[in-house]
């Protein structure tokens, strides 16, 4: 189980040497960053198999209310397992050049897996902080003036964040004196007043800046059409999942049955609102993209605003579903980065890639048999299930929101199977083949859905068990390096 | 007045408005700047009213420092010790501001190289300009545009005339 800490510790090293790697071999480093990769994703998955109930690590022999801690359960590990895969994915192969991006990536990588991982509120400070120095180099990492200036407005919106995200977990350690999630779950009742309450909404709105969440995604349509498709799949796809995990951790944990749920709600729904609309205004497919994956990270809020297992359920389905779609649709725009009226025809020049549109936009907006309709289905029926009026509003602008989306990825999908004059001015879609390999995924998911519900439904049941979370975190049993379980010792060594 | 003479509680709420103030200072310094090197600058104070709040959260008056010898752990009285671990976390934390504020001034450089500008609306302006030509999208008609950034009507006639006259 410890082998797990390599998944952090090995892509930070490798990313530090990369650049002396490079020096002596060209080849070397050219396999270097992908080979990473998938040690990651052996461990991960090696921890995965053998996992029957969570687990918490103690690092460094520290016990918990003083040490830090890593939390497993499947929640995490299956996202410290889709890290790595989706960054395989989306790896730089075909660029000479792009050394720095590579490190930038590892450095992601290794950030992503701590903050998945981590139970501590400060660890997951400390990882969010460095998922936001990598994203902001991948973000300019393009090298284009406007890619420079959509980063440094990104690093301003992310540095407030940060501060807002530091006021509350400044406030937390008032009311609690401990940042251990697992002890602030013990001492739930110090945080169920206002002082408590505002603490979770300014860290709520700082690691929510990385989720799109609803007045702070101002960077989102600039970062997402000045930077590399790649990235772009990469923060909508990964890092904002990342974000919305580590909200949900601290929700269960610390802020169980209080109103910090209906916050989540209302910036859900303002999300939503915000994102779907600003979606249908849009003129080009990359802007478009992205408006829209502010709204589905509203529904995803929305879901995780739901109390108990259903709520966890619906979340965790959604997060999957545009984990695996909202990739897949910005590779498209690699090439398709044009006007909307301009794909007029594209179909006819690449029919594959306009299927694949076809598909993931039809499961984006949840048509009956695709998985996107299983994922909503869960979310709303978790919204009815609650049987309270603010939860039936929110489930009103749901359908509504639908209803726009379907309205704009229509639009596209009819525009390009028009008939066109100026097809000599299209352009081919590129990337089909890793486009294609997230249909797989897609269509295997629709297969296997039975088994795969059910599999989902025993992580979610496990992650919302607060209790259960409480209790792993206590029960660690690792050899103390030292007698005395002070808290000052940690700071003197 | 000697601020160790203070009465603690009132030194404390001082500086938790203090802290506060900061806060408040930097983002309202972000928000209402235009020059962008201010708006770092603006964040750097935000960040240290952040870190200043963490180490109050865990400061006592009157207590020492957690510096121990050997055999002070045996005889270990933690009431008159200052919280180690805030100050731990503020030093971390300090490190991660300065890593993001330097990669925001290398951010500026680029900037002011590329659009010769550090006006935060002619860098945003520019950068509009550049994506919309990147996605062959029009730039929108000034009536479509947000309200504060449609182009200013040009002068009546009336006005230009009598302009000229002048």
């Amino acid at each position: 189980m410890n082998s797990i800490v390599l998944n952090i510790a090995l892509p930070l090293l490798v990313a530090f040497l990369l650049p002396l790697i490079h020096a002596s071999s060209r080849i070397a480093a050219r396999i270097t960053g992908p080979l990473v990769l998938m040690v990651m994703m052996w461990s991960a998955v090696i921890v995965f198999k053998a996992l029957e109930y969570p687990v918490s690590i103690a690092l460094g022999g520290f016990l918990p209310p003083v040490g830090v801690s890593f939390h497993l359960d499947q929640l995490a590990l299956l996202m410290a397992t889709i890290i790595p895969l989706l960054m395989l994915l989306l790896w730089p192969y075909q660029y000479e050049q792009n050394l720095r991006e590579q490190t930038v990536l590892l450095l992601l990588a290794a950030a992503s897996s701590g903050l998945a991982l981590s139970g501590d509120l400060f660890n997951i400070y400390v990882f969010y902080e460095l998922i936001s120095v990598a994203s902001f180099g991948l973000a300019a990492a393009n090298r284009q003036a406007s890619s420079f200036a959509a980063a440094f407005r990104y690093l301003l919106i992310s540095g407030l964040g940060t501060v807002l995200a530091l006021t509350g977990i400044a406030l937390i350690y008032t009311q609690t004196g401990t940042l251990n999630l697992a002890q602030l779950g013990l001492l739930s009742s110090r945080l169920d007043n206002p002082l408590g309450l505002s603490a979770f909404a300014l860290i709520l709105l700082g690691i929510g800046v990385k989720a799109e969440i609803f007045p702070l995604n101002g960077w989102v349509a600039e970062v997402y059409s000045t930077a590399s498709t790649r990235t772009s799949a990469l923060l909508a796809g990964l890092v904002s999942k990342l974000a919305v995990l580590a909200i949900v951790r601290i929700l269960v944990v610390a802020y169980d049955d209080s109103e910090a749920g209906l916050m989540l709600l209302v910036f859900g729904v303002l999300g939503i609102i915000w994102g779907e609309f600003s979606a249908w205004r849009a003129q080009d497919l990359k802007r478009m993209f992205a408006y829209s994956s502010i709204g589905q990270l509203g529904m995803i809020l929305l879901a995780f605003s739901i109390p108990g297992e259903a709520g966890m359920f619906a979340g965790i389905a959604m997060m999957l579903h545009h984990l695996v779609v909202k990739p897949a649709l910005f590779l498209l725009t690699e090439k398709w980065n044009h006007g909307t009226d301009s794909l007029r025809g594209a179909a006819r020049l690449s029919p594959l890639a306009a299927a694949l549109f076809v598909l993931f936009a039809l499961s984006l907006i949840g048509v009956p048999p695709l998985p996107g309709f299983w994922a909503k289905m869960l979310l709303m029926s978790g919204l009815v299930g609650m049987d309270t009026s603010v939860y039936y509003i929110a489930l009103a602008v749901l359908m509504i929101a639908t209803v726009v989306e379907a309205q704009y990825l229509i639009r596209i999908a009819v525009t390009l199977y028009s008939a066109s004059d100026r097809s000599s001015e299209l352009r081919l879609a590129s990337n089909t083949g890793v486009m294609s390999l997230f249909a797989v995924v897609l269509l295997s998911a629709l297969l296997t859905l039975t088994p795969l519900g059910s599999k989902l439904y025993h992580i979610a049941a496990e992650s919302s068990n607060r209790a259960l979370y409480i209790r792993t975190t206590f029960n660690v049993n690792p050899t103390p390096v030292l007698e005395h379980k002070n808290a000052t010792q940690e700071a003197s060594l | 007045m000697n601020p160790i003479e203070m009465n603690p509680v009132a030194l404390q709420w001082l500086l938790y408005f203090g802290a506060m103030g900061l806060i408040v200072i930097g983002i309202a310094g972000v928000v209402l700047h235009q020059n962008i090197f201010r708006m770092v600058l603006a964040l750097a104070i935000a960040e240290a009213g952040g870190n200043l709040l963490l180490v109050i959260a865990g400061f006592r008056f009157g207590a020492v420092a957690p510096i121990l010898q050997d055999d002070a752990l045996q005889t270990l009285n933690t009431s008159n010790m200052v919280d180690p671990v805030p100050q731990a976390m503020v030093l971390t934390s300090i490190v991660i501001g300065v890593g993001i504020q330097a990669l925001a001034l290398a951010l500026i450089i680029r900037i002011h190289q590329r659009y010769g500008t550090l006006n935060m609306r002619e860098v945003h302006a520019c950068m509009m300009v550049d994506i919309n030509k990147s996605a062959a999208v029009d730039d929108l008609l000034s009536a479509q545009q947000p309200r504060g950034r449609r182009p200013l009507p040009s002068p009546p006639e009336s006005t230009a005339k009598r302009a000229n006259n002048e």
